[in-house]
C-alpha cells in the first residue's frame, strides 16, 4: 500500500462534512492503478471494508461505499449488509450493493427486505429489479399487494425488470390496489416487451391483453394495443 | 448481474423492430383535446396545455417561451424553492389575469393532472431521468433540457418510455441546429467530401462533492432537490443553479452533473455528431490517449468516423474529410415549425412526428458524453456494445452504467 492510500484510508476516520474530498484522491488514484494488480487490489478492498466496520463519521462510510461501488467484490457484503437497516446509510450500502456482481450481493439485499421499514425496503426492492434478480421474485410477488402503495409499485417495477415468463406471470395474477395499477400496467408492459424480444410472442400477447382489459387508461391502451400489433408482426 | 439483464440488447432491437422506435405508431394521429393546427391564436380550450418541472435559470427561460407561444396555455409551476415557485406563479398568472396557475413542490401531483398535455422538465441533472419517464407513462409530452440523463441505463429506458408511450419526447439543445452551421453545412452539401473525424474541445468532469453543511432556507424543500441523490447537507453552492462546472454549482459534482462533458457535451458533441452525420449511432470504442499531463478521447463509430475530444492540435469542430472525393449531398434535417427548438417540440405534439432533438438522438449524443466520463474515471480505453448497452470485456465499467437511487426513487 502507497503512502498516499495509507494517508486516504486514515483520513476517513474523521472525514466529515466540510472536509476537503481532495484527501481521499488517492483512493481513487488506487481503484485506477490497481485494475491489473489482483493483490493490491485486494488490500485496497479490505482496507476500505476495514473503515465501514469502525465508527467513523456517515460521510466516510459514504466514501467507502463509492469506491466498493466500483471494486467491491463478494468480500465487502459482509460489511456492507448491516448498513442496510441503517436509515442514513442504507442508500449507500445499496450503491455499492447494487452493482457488485455475484450472488452474495443479491443474497444481502433479499435478506433485508423482511427487516427494513417501507421506505428502505422501496430501496431494497428497486435494487433487486435493477439486478434482475429472478430469486427474489418469490419475495417480491406478494409485495404487488402491499398495503403500502410505494411498496407496492416498487414491487410492480422491480417484476418488471426482472422480466421472465414468471414475473409476467406474477404481473398476470397480481390484485393490486387501485393506486399500485399503473405501476403493474407499466411493469407489465415492460415484461411484454422483453417477452416479445425474446421471440415469446404468446406470453407477450396474453400480458398485452390482460393490461388492455384491465386498464382505465387510454395512454396505457393505447400502450398495449401498440403491443398487441406488434405481436403479429 | 443476472442473465435477464444480458438480454436487454434484445428488447431495444424489439423496438426497433417492431415500430415502437416511431411516434406516430400506427395509429392515427393524436391530437390532444388542446391542440389546433392553424397559424391563428388558438382559443384557450384549444391550446396545449402545459406545466413546467424546475424552472430556476435554464427552466425559466423555457418557460417564457413557451409561456408566451400562442399554442400553449400555461396552467402550472412546479419548484423546490418557494422563492422561484411564487415568482414563476405570479408570472403566469400575470400573462392571465387571473390567479389560475397552480404551484407545486413535487412534480408527481402536476404530472397526475389529466388537462395537462406536455411538460417541460429543467431539474437539475440527476433528476432528468426519472422526471422523463414518469411524465411518459402519465401520458404527457416532454421537453427536457439536456443533458437528458445522468447514467448510461437512464438513456435506454427514458427511449423505453417514450416508445412504449407513444410520446413526443424533446431533448433540450438549441444549439445543436442553431449554433453549428458553419461546419454542418459543408459536411452534409458534401463539399468535405467523406467525413473521418471530427474533433471537440472540452472542459473538464465533474467532481465528488463535500461541502459544509449550512441552514437551508426555510422555504427550500432540500429532501426533493436532491431527490435520488445520495442524501448530502444543505449548502447553497451545492444546489446553486449557476452555469459554471468548476466549482460552487449544482453542474460542478458528479452526484448532479457530468460538468463540463455532459453540460457543454450536449451542444459540442451533439453539433459535432450532427455535423459528421453519426447521430443516430453510438460509438463502438472509446480510446483514452495520455500524452504527459494531457489526456485526450478518440470515439469510434462503426461507420469508420473517429469523434476525438480535445485531441492535441485540433481546434474546436475541426473537420478531417476528403476534399475532391464524392459524397452525396443531404438535405439538413431543420425544425418542423419556426421559433427555434421549442417550436418544434409543439408542432410535434400536434402532427405526432419525432422533434428535431428527438430523444433517442439527445441520449446517443449524452452516452458519448457518459462513455467519455467513465474512461476518464477509470483511465483507460473501452469497449462499448450499443445494442446490448454494455461495455464488452470490462465488468468493471459496466458497474457505472447506473447507480442505485436513494429510496424512495426509482426508474
Amino acid at each position: 500500500m502507497t503512502e498516499n492510500l495509507a494517508k486516504a484510508l486514515e483520513a476517513l476516520k474523521t472525514y466529515d462534512w466540510g472536509t476537503d474530498p481532495n484527501l481521499l484522491m488517492p483512493i481513487d488514484d488506487a481503484i485506477v492503478a490497481t485494475h491489473t494488480d489482483a493483490a493490491a487490489r485486494k488490500e485496497l478492498e479490505s482496507g476500505l471494508i476495514a473503515v465501514l466496520k469502525t465508527e467513523v463519521p456517515q460521510a466516510a462510510k459514504d466514501a467507502v461505499c463509492r469506491a466498493l461501488r466500483t471494486i467491491g467484490t463478494a468480500a465487502a457484503v459482509p460489511a456492507l449488509a448491516p448498513l442496510l437497516a441503517d436509515e442514513k446509510l442504507s442508500h449507500m450500502a445499496r450503491y455499492a450493493l447494487e452493482r457488485i456482481p455475484g450472488p452474495e450481493a443479491g443474497q444481502a439485499l433479499r435478506d433485508a427486505l423482511p427487516k427494513v421499514p417501507a421506505k428502505l425496503k422501496i430501496g431494497m426492492i428497486s435494487s433487486l429489479g435493477v439486478r434482475g434478480e429472478a430469486a427474489a421474485l418469490a419475495a417480491l410477488t406478494p409485495l404487488l399487494a402491499d398495503s403500502d402503495p410505494g411498496v407496492a409499485a416498487a414491487a410492480a417495477h422491480a417484476v418488471g425488470d426482472i422480466a421472465s415468463q414468471d414475473a409476467a406471470k406474477a404481473l398476470l395474477m397480481a390484485k393490486p390496489a387501485a393506486g399500485t395499477m399503473a405501476a403493474i400496467a407499466d411493469a407489465s408492459l415492460n415484461c411484454a416487451e422483453h417477452l416479445l424480444a425474446a421471440g415469446n410472442k404468446n406470453a407477450a400477447k396474453i400480458t398485452y391483453e390482460k393490461v388492455l382489459a384491465s386498464t382505465p387508461s387510454k395512454v396505457v391502451k393505447d400502450a398495449a394495443t401498440r403491443g398487441l400489433q406488434a405481436c403479429t408482426k | 448481474m443476472s442473465q435477464t439483464k444480458q438480454n436487454q440488447h434484445t428488447r431495444r432491437d424489439f423496438l426497433k423492430a417492431t415500430g415502437l422506435t416511431t411516434v406516430a405508431l400506427g395509429f392515427p394521429t393524436i391530437i390532444p383535446s388542446s391542440a389546433l393546427g392553424n397559424d391563428e391564436k388558438p382559443a384557450p380550450s384549444n391550446r396545449i396545455v402545459m406545466g413546467g418541472i424546475g424552472l430556476g435559470n435554464m427552466g425559466s427561460g423555457d418557460m417564457s417561451n413557451f409561456l408566451n407561444n400562442p399554442l400553449v396555455q400555461y396552467v402550472g409551476v412546479c419548484e423546490v424553492r418557494g422563492n422561484v415557485r411564487n415568482e414563476r406563479k405570479n408570472q403566469v398568472d400575470g400573462k392571465y389575469g387571473n390567479k389560475d396557475c397552480k404551484a407545486y413542490v413535487d412534480f408527481r401531483e402536476m404530472l397526475a393532472r389529466e388537462d395537462i398535455d406536455a411538460v417541460h422538465i429543467a431539474t437539475p441533472d440527476h433528476w432528468h431521468g426519472i422526471q422523463i419517464i414518469e411524465a411518459c407513462r402519465a401520458g404527457k409530452d416532454v421537453f427536457c433540457q439536456k443533458p437528458e440523463t445522468r447514467t448510461l441505463r437512464e438513456g435506454q429506458l427514458v427511449v423505453e418510455a417514450a416508445r412504449r408511450y407513444g410520446r413526443v419526447v424533446s431533448g433540450g439543445s438549441q444549439r445543436v441546429l442553431e449554433d453549428y452551421r458553419k461546419i454542418v453545412n459543408p459536411c452534409w452539401s458534401g463539399e468535405l467530401g467523406p467525413i473521418k473525424a471530427i474533433n471537440v474541445e472540452m472542459g473538464t468532469i465533474s467532481k465528488a462533492c463535500n461541502l459544509p453543511a449550512e441552514n437551508c432556507p426555510a422555504d427550500m424543500d432540500w429532501e426533493m432537490w436532491l431527490g435520488p441523490a445520495p442524501w448530502a447537507p444543505y449548502n447553497h453552492s451545492r444546489c446553486d443553479g449557476n452555469f459554471s462546472c468548476e466549482g460552487g454549482s449544482w453542474r460542478s459534482y458528479s452526484d448532479y452533473s457530468g460538468g463540463n462533458m455532459t453540460d457543454w457535451g450536449a451542444h459540442h458533441i451533439g453539433g459535432a455528431t450532427f455535423a459528421v452525420d453519426v447521430r443516430e449511432l453510438q460509438p463502438t470504442e472509446v480510446i483514452l490517449t495520455v500524452e504527459g499531463d494531457k489526456r485526450w478521447l478518440a470515439f469510434k463509430y462503426p461507420n469508420g468516423v473517429e469523434l476525438t475530444l480535445n485531441k492535441p492540435g485540433k481546434s474546436q469542430h475541426q473537420v478531417d474529410g476528403t476534399p475532391g472525393e464524392k459524397r452525396e449531398p443531404k438535405k439538413i434535417p431543420e425544425y418542423a415549425a419556426k421559433g427555434g427548438i421549442g417550436a418544434d417540440f409543439l408542432e410535434c405534439i400536434k402532427t405526432r412526428a419525432k422533434p428535431f432533438r428527438d430523444i433517442e438522438l439527445a441520449v446517443n449524443t449524452v452516452t458519448v458524453c457518459h462513455l467519455g466520463i467513465i474512461a476518464y474515471t477509470l483511465g483507460r480505453s473501452l469497449k462499448w456494445d450499443a445494442a446490448k448497452q454494455q461495455f464488452i470485456g470490462d465488468d468493471e465499467a459496466n458497474r457505472f452504467i447506473d447507480r442505485a437511487r436513494r429510496e424512495p426513487w426509482q426508474l
